[in-house]
């Protein structure tokens, strides 16, 4: 999101004022808007996230203030699951196997250090424009839509409570213009005195005898080891470039790439003895994953893009012995 | 009959009874009058666009020169019912669709050219046939993973982690 920011001081409705480019300058505004405010918000909420014919309620409390940035999330539905961010260090509790997985958020400048600036906007991919306004839970909202102009991303459309810029709903397009997946708070507050208490998980003192799984990122280079990651797409940028662990046993290497709203993951990691590997295409709401094998390991590609995307962002891996 | 070609259409059918399938399209009467006319009755439902005339002829023209890449793509399998999730995108199972026939296409156009290319100097991806297939085993692990470096998670905190997968046989 610091990335969006940073895109949207690029928005040429912002750099250049001009009365023809009011609706996209007012549009772009109000991406400043929601920005600033996930910046320094203090909020507690209900959410409803809506996939495909799932749909499901989460609990969610954010506190900042001088000394702390901490925010929990609480799954309602289904499994049991908290996840917890203090700062940059990201905790997801699975009471139901006893385990904590303990990661670390992208430092907030690694975001606009690593996405090199000159020929990257929001505005190369996205046409951006003002909508309807519209009440949600209780707020007045402003509707800012983001439509791609390729085939190689998702729309996007955007609430924002017209008061603070907090965003109340998010809704992701496929290019049939069909919701693919939906935040929506149905519940919030924002501000105010909130108790500490909410954004210290539940399982903080029994977790103390669960297993953790520390995911260990580094930085890596996987060209060394010779691997070519290039996503041939647009406006996607490198973002980071890592060694993690996943699943405890596995050392996985982990290159993520963003437009500045998508963004697609592209994990490497040695096929194990006995290991099947189903290659193909699965979805999630607006998640695709496609999977493939190459020079004995499996390449998995994550994102919330098209199809298309991570299937041509995989496809274009490639492996020379160095 | 009929419906054996229609669920071939729909990729309904087991491995077995595609080839039989495929052998009585390759005899041409009337299974392949009813192949086309069912096609022809999808395509004005979905408002296809109109192909050129003889488009199937030169495209069979065609494909006989290049070489086969690719084994046969596995026949996707019916949706499995995994509870509440993996509501496979209708996009998704389109593309697959799409893989498929194309692939079906070549046998039926190109029986007798299987050649497989030769492996090239740099391992790299062969242009695969979209199969739809459940989620990896680790899917938790990967969107937490993909999640921490997406630019959507600080526009919605940790709002987005909630795109895991709620079944609990697979939250590990």
């Amino acid at each position: 999101m610091r990335a969006l920011a940073f895109f949207l001081l690029l928005l040429p409705g912002f750099a250049f004022p001009q009365a023809q480019q009011q609706p996209a300058q007012d549009a772009a505004a109000w991406l400043r808007k929601i920005y600033n405010a996930s910046l320094k918000l203090s909020y507690s909420g209900t959410f409803v996230y809506r996939q495909g014919d799932r749909s499901e309620s989460s609990r969610i409390t954010r506190i900042v203030d001088a000394n702390v940035d901490t925010e929990k999330l609480e799954a309602l539905d289904g499994v049991r699951r908290e996840i917890v961010r203090n700062g940059d260090e990201v905790r997801c509790y699975l009471p139901d196997i006893k385990t904590v997985k303990v990661d670390r958020r992208s430092r907030h400048p690694t975001f606009p250090a690593l996405v090199p600036a000159q020929n990257s906007s929001l505005t190369d991919q996205y046409v951006v424009s003002k909508d309807e306004t519209a009440r949600i839970a209780g707020y007045d909202c402003q509707a800012i839509s983001l439509k791609p102009k390729d085939e190689f991303r998702y729309g996007y459309k955007l609430w924002a409570d017209v008061a603070t810029g907090m965003l109340l709903k998010a809704r992701i397009v496929n290019e049939r213009g069909e919701a693919v997946e939906e935040f929506t708070f149905t519940q919030l507050i924002i501000g105010g005195n909130i108790d500490r208490e909410m954004v210290k998980s539940s399982f903080a003192v029994q977790s103390k005898q669960w297993k953790v799984e520390n995911a260990g990122v580094v930085r890596a280079d996987l060209a060394r080891s010779g691997w070519t990651v290039n996503p041939g797409i647009p406006g996607f940028q490198k973002v980071i470039e890592i060694q993690r662990q996943l699943r405890q046993a596995h050392r996985v290497s982990q290159v993520v790439y963003s437009d500045g709203l998508a963004a697609v993951s592209v994990f490497i990691e040695p096929i194990e003895s006995g290991q099947e590997v189903r290659q193909g295409l699965s979805s999630m709401g607006a998640v695709n994953i496609y999977t493939r094998e190459l020079a004995r390991h499996v390449v998995t590609v994550v994102g919330e893009a098209p199809v298309k995307t991570v299937q041509q962002i995989g496809d274009l891996v490639e492996y020379h012995r160095p | 009959m009929k419906d054996r070609i229609s669920a071939l259409m729909d990729g309904e059918l087991g491995q077995g009874e595609v080839d039989a399938q495929l052998k009585a399209l390759r005899e041409g009467g009337e299974a392949l009058e009813t192949w086309r006319r069912y096609h022809l009755i999808s395509d004005s439902m979905r408002d296809s666009a109109v192909l050129s005339s003889g488009f199937s002829a030169r495209f069979a023209e065609r494909l006989a020169k290049e070489p086969t890449i690719l084994a046969p793509a596995s026949i996707p399998q019916r949706a499995q019912k995994k509870r509440m999730w993996i509501p496979v995108s209708a996009m998704a199972a389109g593309l697959a669709a799409v893989a498929f026939v194309g692939s079906m296409s070549s046998q039926f156009f190109n029986a007798d050219v299987q050649q497989v290319a030769q492996v090239k100097t740099a391992e790299r991806a062969q242009p695969a046939a979209l199969t739809v297939v459940p989620m990896p085993g680790a899917v938790n692990d990967y969107l937490l993973a993909h999640q921490n470096y997406s630019p959507r998670s600080t526009l919605q905190g940790v709002a987005p982690y909630v795109r895991t997968v709620s079944d609990s046989s697979r939250a590990r």
